[in-house]
């Protein structure tokens, strides 16, 4: 008998815990508005409210300006917690368990915000007030899934092409930049001839890699390259996608890298570039980042240059990352959420002429102007903008480790055909779990 | 009978719970992507079968347990014979080759990345410049050495202890009967170290199985994924949002640690039975 009710109580504790269990994140779905929000006043007062920013170690520092001002005209308390990287994996298991911020730098991409399940966990940013202020050719150019927009884009969106390095370029008769990839591959002979290592690849941190194969891509994205593979009508397999890992395999293979091609590191990559080790890199805004935090701009003016590059010109390809915008939560608590869209159209509004003076950033908003201490790189990396195309990680409904399997190949493991099929397999795994429609 | 009810339901929800769930999940759809979690079925295991990469992984890990199993037994033997006698010296030495054991073992990973890496301090001490943690080859092999050099200490001392309780009778019978010290050492207390080396090569072995600290410090997974054990690749997974597929794995691994767990420890209690 006491064994039969041991056995029922066992039961039913199974039962309750397995359905306390389930994912936090369902609930939640149900209290999905199908109005847009309404906008509060950017400075009216939020005395008591608490928010809070998670942020990257990378961007915890971006808002310092926007909050201390905020704090002060309403009154709200900001408090920004660093979630340790990798950011964007800390993020989705703790919003997977219920752990939800006010906001959140995020990258603005359909891919990372479908990877975030926007459509449950974010505040739609319909009718945001400061998208009339927002240059027109940047107003759409991220942060919408599915004609939703979910995340405010607050700093100009990296973009991937080649930093240069002038005086090596000068000192080998080079006289203004490659019109095109196949120029700039000639350029890179010509300096190797010269004893220079014409491009520095760092397959040791492995994540810049991929912009190798992605900037030869340019054009192809240009003609709808991504949703063609979105759709399942085209694959990384296919010849397009294969040939520009060919291509990345015979330079390297060519020796127009650097000898410690499979070990160097991101900072390594840096300090060969500034030192003149190297001509050439490519890489994205975070690279520049890096060459800020050791020389000063009027160096990095008279050093370093940047252009973009596409197959067929100089067309750059954009890849927003999580430092470019911030979302924000459906936490339940309709004070806060209001409070949170507050803070944003703080920031984007009143807030804006101080946050970029304070971060030296370009300004998105023409009636903003940027302020005088941005390098020039940076402001020509910023007009690559309106021409650039969209990356892998903007247009592709999954983002595949696309550059694990390249940084494979570099260490001679895989074949590019191989790291083609790898990447493929990875796409389809992902975008089925995503939902995605033929997969 | 009753007054046991608590501790049962602690244990139910604290143990027996998360272990059904890692079950469970295995068979859903479960992701970061969406809000529903519907069952698929075995879907989750053919699609990682189906794909080279969960493979890899398994062997990996085999590979690098066994390493580790190897190493950790015949460091740890070999200093439990060196420093078996109770000299001032040997206990001070002892308290060195355990603090280790004691440092968390991602400190320990960062310190060999950084004295390992091209141009860290072993290199410049030997004048050459080869990287340790870049070869698609051996990397595993210097990894399973860190590992085995966190934990040789716990090893020392379970064969110190097991040499310790050796009976003195016997290994003065042993030298009555002409037996040399060499001799002795093979034929008569060696076997008797049995139990102590079951423990050691089993715990070793299944520890190293479930390893994801140290090789995750000294090289995430790298070269070219060639010290990617399993546990670095499901974190890899659960990271990118495919938690079903990330618990599917972690099911794979609890399996693969038991298989390998029962035959090891049969094989090795049967040389007990001499005993």
């Amino acid at each position: 008998m006491k064994t039969k009710w041991t056995a029922a109580a066992a039961a039913a504790a199974l039962t309750l815990g397995l359905a306390a269990c389930s994912d936090p994140s369902v609930e939640t779905s149900s209290a999905a508005p199908t109005a847009p929000a309404a906008w509060p006043d950017p400075t009216a007062k939020l005395d008591g409210v608490k928010l809070t920013i998670w942020a990257a170690q990378n961007s915890n520092t971006v808002p310092k300006q926007v909050i201390a001002g905020f704090q002060q005209a309403t009154g709200a308390q900001v408090e920004v917690v660093t979630i340790p990287d990798p950011y964007e994996q800390g993020i989705q298991t703790k919003v997977a368990t219920g752990d939800k911020p006010d906001l959140a730098f995020w990258q603005p991409t359909a891919s990372m915000l479908t990877a975030i399940n926007a459509r449950t966990n974010l505040q739609p940013l319909t009718d945001a007030p400061w998208l009339s202020q927002l240059s027109p050719d940047l107003k759409d150019i991220t942060g919408i899934l599915d004609g939703t927009r979910y995340a405010a884009l607050i700093t100009s969106p990296a973009v991937e092409g080649v930093y240069y390095n002038k005086e090596v370029f000068a000192a080998n008769g080079i006289t203004g930049t490659p019109k095109n990839f196949d120029e700039m591959v000639e350029v890179g002979r010509k300096l190797k001839a010269k004893g220079v290592t014409p491009f520095f690849e760092m397959a040791g941190d492995k994540w810049a890699t991929q912009w190798w194969v992605q900037v030869q891509l340019a054009d192809a994205a240009k003609d709808g390259l991504w949703e063609r593979i979105n759709t399942g009508k085209e694959k990384f397999t296919d010849p397009t996608v294969v040939g520009a890992i060919k291509t990345y395999k015979s330079l390297i293979d060519e020796g127009l890298f650097n000898s410690d091609i499979k070990t160097a590191k991101f900072e390594d990559q840096g300090a060969a570039l500034l030192s003149g080790k190297a001509a050439m890199a490519v890489q994205v805004n975070s690279f520049f980042g890096q060459l800020q935090a050791t020389a000063d701009t009027e160096t990095l003016n008279k050093k370093i240059g940047f252009f973009p590059i596409s197959p067929s010109g100089n067309v750059g390809t954009f890849i927003p990352d999580q430092s470019n915008a911030l979302v924000a939560f459906r936490t339940g608590d309709a004070g806060r959420e209001a409070a949170a869209r507050q803070l944003l159209a703080y920031w984007m509004g009143p807030g804006y002429k101080d946050f970029v003076a304070d971060r030296e950033t370009v300004s998105l908003e023409p009636s903003v102007p940027s302020p005088a201490g941005v390098p020039q790189a940076l402001l020509d990396v910023h007009a690559a903008l309106p021409e650039a195309v969209g990356s892998m990680q903007a247009l592709a409904v999954a983002n595949p480790d696309l550059y694990l399997n390249l940084a494979d190949m570099i260490n001679g493991t895989m074949t590019p055909e191989k790291v083609a099929a790898a990447t493929q397999d990875q796409f389809e795994q992902l975008a089925k779990a995503a939902g995605a429609s033929g997969f | 009978m009753w007054f046991m009810a608590p501790a049962f339901a602690i244990l139910l929800v604290f143990f027996f719970l998360p272990t059904v769930f890692n079950f469970v999940y295995a068979f859903t759809d479960w992701s970061g992507f969406k809000s529903s979690i519907n069952p698929v079925g075995l879907e989750n295991f053919t699609d990682l079968a189906s794909n080279g990469t969960l493979f890899r992984s398994l062997r990996v890990t085999v590979v690098y347990a066994v390493l580790v199993a190897i190493f950790q037994n015949l460091f740890g033997f070999g200093l439990a014979v060196l420093l078996e006698r109770d000299t001032l010296v040997n206990r001070v030495a002892r308290v060195f080759f355990l603090i280790p054991v004691l440092m968390s073992a991602l400190a320990v990973g960062y310190i060999f990345q950084a004295l390992l890496k091209p141009t860290g301090g072993l290199n410049r001490l030997l004048g050459i410049d080869y990287a340790w943690l870049g070869d698609t080859t051996w990397t595993i092999v210097v990894v399973a050495l860190i590992h085995a050099w966190k934990w040789m200490g716990l090893s020392m001392l379970i064969y110190l202890a097991g040499l310790k309780t050796i009976s003195e009778d016997i290994v003065e019978a042993a030298h009555i009967d002409g037996a040399s010290r060499w001799r002795t050492f093979w034929a008569v207390r060696f076997p008797l170290l049995a139990p102590a080396i079951t423990f050691n090569v089993a715990t070793a072995l299944l520890g190293s199985m479930n390893g994801f600290d140290v090789a995750q410090a000294t090289t995430g997974g790298g070269p070219a994924r060639t010290t990617e054990i399993l546990n670095i690749f499901i974190y890899r997974t659960f990271g990118q949002g495919l938690f079903a597929q990330a618990t599917t794995m972690s099911l794979v691994l609890f399996l693969l640690v038991a298989l390998m767990a029962f035959p090891v420890i049969y094989v090795l209690r049967k040389r007990e039975e001499v005993l």
